[in-house]
């Protein structure tokens, strides 16, 4: 048992690690030219190329993978030469970097080719020095450089009296400045370190946007769960039990035509039905066949909100966790201890109470752990439908655009869930059945 | 010479006689025949359009957004096509015909034979039994490293897998039966180690390693045509997954591209002109709903009535 555990643990970390290599590679791959989407398509190739260098797109995709899983600011250090590290931004209360020279936190900046120093003071605003005993020189060209961390939160290389010109996107908007660095490192933590990076299409990191969308996922699936679970075991419970008689019939063929249509065709019908038919009969239905999401937790304010999308999620999930304990508690009727149970003269309905439900419940409820993931699509086609600002239309919003910090961190969170539910799966299988053994 | 003659024939009779009874199997099953006339009815209506459709399906000839009438029997969409022309030529991208691009080699350009959903099961068969036939007669490190691969590609939510491939590879219906093969890969390789480890274990498959056949051999031309019946009707269920799959892209603007009607896309197009003309959204939403539907209890039916033929 030990040893399944830890062999299933181990392969979950490298399932996880695999995936997130081939996802990072398919994006890689066939992302195209990013900045063309952000700076829009009138923007000219000098102006693209100084962006995509400011994003740290020119390093290699190996370097952009490792500070994407455990972050660069270890591998940058040298470089700067003084520890770098985090502080919130008491306004936005996103994170800063700034290195740590001796205990006061720096950052430089380049202003007619001289180089000052950013002090950090302790109420957050800094205090700005000549700092132009810090330039290095270069014994091979000559020239004098110097690496430092700049107010964008990258470390960049400044090379003395050659200040490049620059495209810096402001929230002015996309102008030029002189004084640029030659270099640029976004810094970061990495996804392992909590740190998904910035989002590329609103510049605001990943994480800030991602947590609420997780939760509004989970309060959809949650209730739709709430309401599927029970219903779904009774209704496969009463068509296991009448196998064959026009009962059964009735759930299984029903379930199977709910599960085999698509969310998409489901969520619309119910829209028409009971968004736009039954609101031409009954105006003050609660139904809203146009909802409008005017803040991340408007679900919270107006419950009614999530009415249609729960109907929808629970029309495809019913049929599925129906017909699984359909069949599972229709084995269970077949075996020989109920026979037993029955010809030694039990009450049917308790030989079903008592003898059948507890082991025909067992598959059903460690089938759906293992198929989590295949929820999770309906999860995002029903948030597209309904414009529900949750996880899955932020992973199909980012996969439109382009945007791969996001999609990195939505699909690696999705893949998370899969995966750590399908080992709980696992493990409740295990437990609740020690008939079986690992070897 | 008479044996030789009579051999070929006896064959072809027990082969017709195989053929007869797995015919009777799926009417045995009132289930299976009602699945298997639905599809029947898609295909049939593809033929159809491929010669003839009421109208020009991609072509404004009406006025928008009409109600079902006389003339349009389903009525007309946003830009006044006639819904009853897609939806029958809807069909032939799914089940009939295959567009490749225009720098394929050779057929650059052209359709070819087979619609997108059939290509992309197909894709995921071969695929998956190449995969599940080394894992599981193979065992050992192969089996290790191909479930494990495996694995992560079955931890990817299929539409995220979906959406990063259309994503990174473009629109088209090379890339769908790309994106279908793929996804689809690890379920077919999973059944096929399972029914592996138990064929292996029989004595022909001993005795073809005994005679020194090469690994290949045994794997393709021993194990594979026996365990083609179960395969056969998981192949079943997967074009039904496909069209669903290839129905849900449509629906979120990135599956087949135009000119080709797509059901899914039809159904995303008559969504957002829901408020002006809600009879648009009803035929496409029907049409894949009853073909994939159709597809499983066929497939449901079979499965059910090869069980108790077994028994």
């Amino acid at each position: 048992m030990a040893r399944f555990l830890v062999r299933s643990v181990i392969s979950t970390i490298v399932t996880m690690l695999l995936v997130s290599i081939a996802l990072f590679g398919l994006i890689e791959v066939g992302s195209g030219d990013i900045t063309v989407k952000i700076l829009g398509i009138e923007s000219t190739a000098e102006q693209r190329a100084s962006y995509r260098a400011q994003l740290g797109l020119d390093q290699s995709a190996a370097l952009r993978y490792i500070g994407w899983l455990v972050g660069n600011d270890w591998l940058v250090r040298g470089r700067v030469g003084h520890k770098l590290v985090t502080v919130k931004n008491p306004q936005t209360g996103e994170d800063q970097w700034w290195a740590d020279v001796d205990g006061q936190l720096t950052r430089w900046r380049m202003r007619s080719g001289e180089l000052y120093a950013l002090l950090r003071q302790e109420n957050g605003s800094s205090v700005e020095v000549l700092a132009n005993d810090g330039w290095q020189l270069d014994p091979e060209t000559g020239t004098e450089f110097f690496w430092g961390v700049n107010d964008n939160n990258s470390a960049v290389k400044w090379v003395r009296g050659a200040g490049e010109r620059v495209w810096v996107r402001t929230s002015a908007g996309f102008r030029q400045q002189g004084d640029g660095p030659q270099q640029y490192i976004p810094l970061r933590k990495g996804i392992l370190r909590g740190d998904p990076g910035l989002a590329l299409q609103t510049g605001r990191p990943v994480a800030v946007t991602l947590i609420p969308r997780i939760r509004n996922t989970a309060v959809l699936a949650g209730v739709a769960f709430i309401v599927v679970m029970p219903l779904a075991l009774v209704l496969g419970i009463l068509a296991g039990v009448n196998e064959g008689k026009p009962l059964d019939r009735v759930i299984s063929v029903g379930g199977l035509a709910a599960t085999a249509t698509p969310e998409f065709v489901t969520g619309i019908f119910l829209i028409l039905v009971l968004g736009i038919w039954l609101k031409e009969i009954w105006p003050g239905s609660p139904f809203k066949a146009v909802a409008l999401f005017t803040s991340p937790d408007a679900i919270f304010r107006d419950p009614t909100l999530l009415l249609l999308p729960v109907l929808t999620l629970t029309a495809v999930e019913l049929g599925y966790v129906a017909r699984m304990t359909r069949a599972s508690m229709v084995e269970v009727m077949d075996s020989a201890y109920i026979r037993t149970a029955i010809i030694k003269g039990m009450p049917y309905r308790r030989v079903v109470l008592r003898h059948a439900i507890r082991n025909a419940l067992m598959a059903p409820i460690t089938i759906i752990m293992l198929h989590v993931n295949w929820l999770v699509g309906g999860v995002v086609v029903v948030e597209v439908i309904f414009g529900y600002p949750g996880l899955g239309k932020y992973i199909y919003d980012s996969a439109i655009f382009g945007d791969f910090n996001a999609i990195e961190a939505a699909a690696m969170v999705t893949v998370f869930i899969a995966v750590v539910t399908r080992l709980i799966g696992d493990l409740a299988y295990t437990l609740l059945n020690p008939r079986l053994r690992y070897t | 010479m008479a044996a030789a003659t009579s051999s070929p024939r006896t064959e072809q009779l027990s082969r017709l006689q195989r053929w007869g009874k797995t015919v009777r199997i799926i009417f045995e099953s009132r289930v299976a025949t009602v699945g298997l006339m639905m599809v029947l009815f898609w295909f049939l209506l593809g033929f159809i359009s491929l010669v003839w459709t009421p109208y020009r399906p991609n072509f404004s000839d009406f006025e928008q957004n009409l109600r079902p009438n006389s003339t349009n029997w389903l009525g007309t969409d946003h830009l006044g096509r006639d819904i009853l022309s897609r939806l029958m030529a809807g069909t032939q991208v799914i089940l009939l015909k295959t567009r490749l691009p225009g720098d394929f080699p050779i057929l650059g350009g052209k359709a070819i034979p087979g619609g997108v959903a059939l290509w992309g099961v197909f894709g995921s068969l071969t695929l998956g039994s190449v995969l599940g036939l080394n894992a599981g007669y193979r065992s050992g490190w192969w089996d290790q490293i191909i479930m494990q691969l495996l694995d992560a590609l079955i931890a990817f939510p299929q539409i995220v897998l979906y959406l990063v491939v259309i994503a990174a590879l473009g629109q088209g219906d090379l890339v769908v039966i790309l994106a279908i093969t793929v996804t689809g890969a690890p379920g077919v390789a999973r059944l096929v180690r399972s029914l592996t480890l138990d064929i292996k274990t029989r004595d022909y498959i001993r005795a073809a390693e005994t005679r020194g056949e090469s690994v290949w051999f045994i794997m393709f031309r021993e194990i594979l045509p026996n365990i083609r019946g179960p395969l056969l009707v998981d192949s079943m269920l997967r074009v039904g997954y496909a069209i669903f799959a290839i129905g849900t892209l449509g629906f979120l603007g990135i599956g087949l591209p135009p000119p080709d009607p797509d059901w899914g896309n039809m159904v995303n197009d008559a969504r957002r002109n829901i408020f002006f003309n809600q009879w648009a959204v009803i035929p496409p939403s029907l049409a894949i709903a009853t073909l994939v539907i159709g597809l499983n209890l066929f497939a449901d039916g079979l499965r059910e009535e090869i069980n108790r033929y077994q028994k």
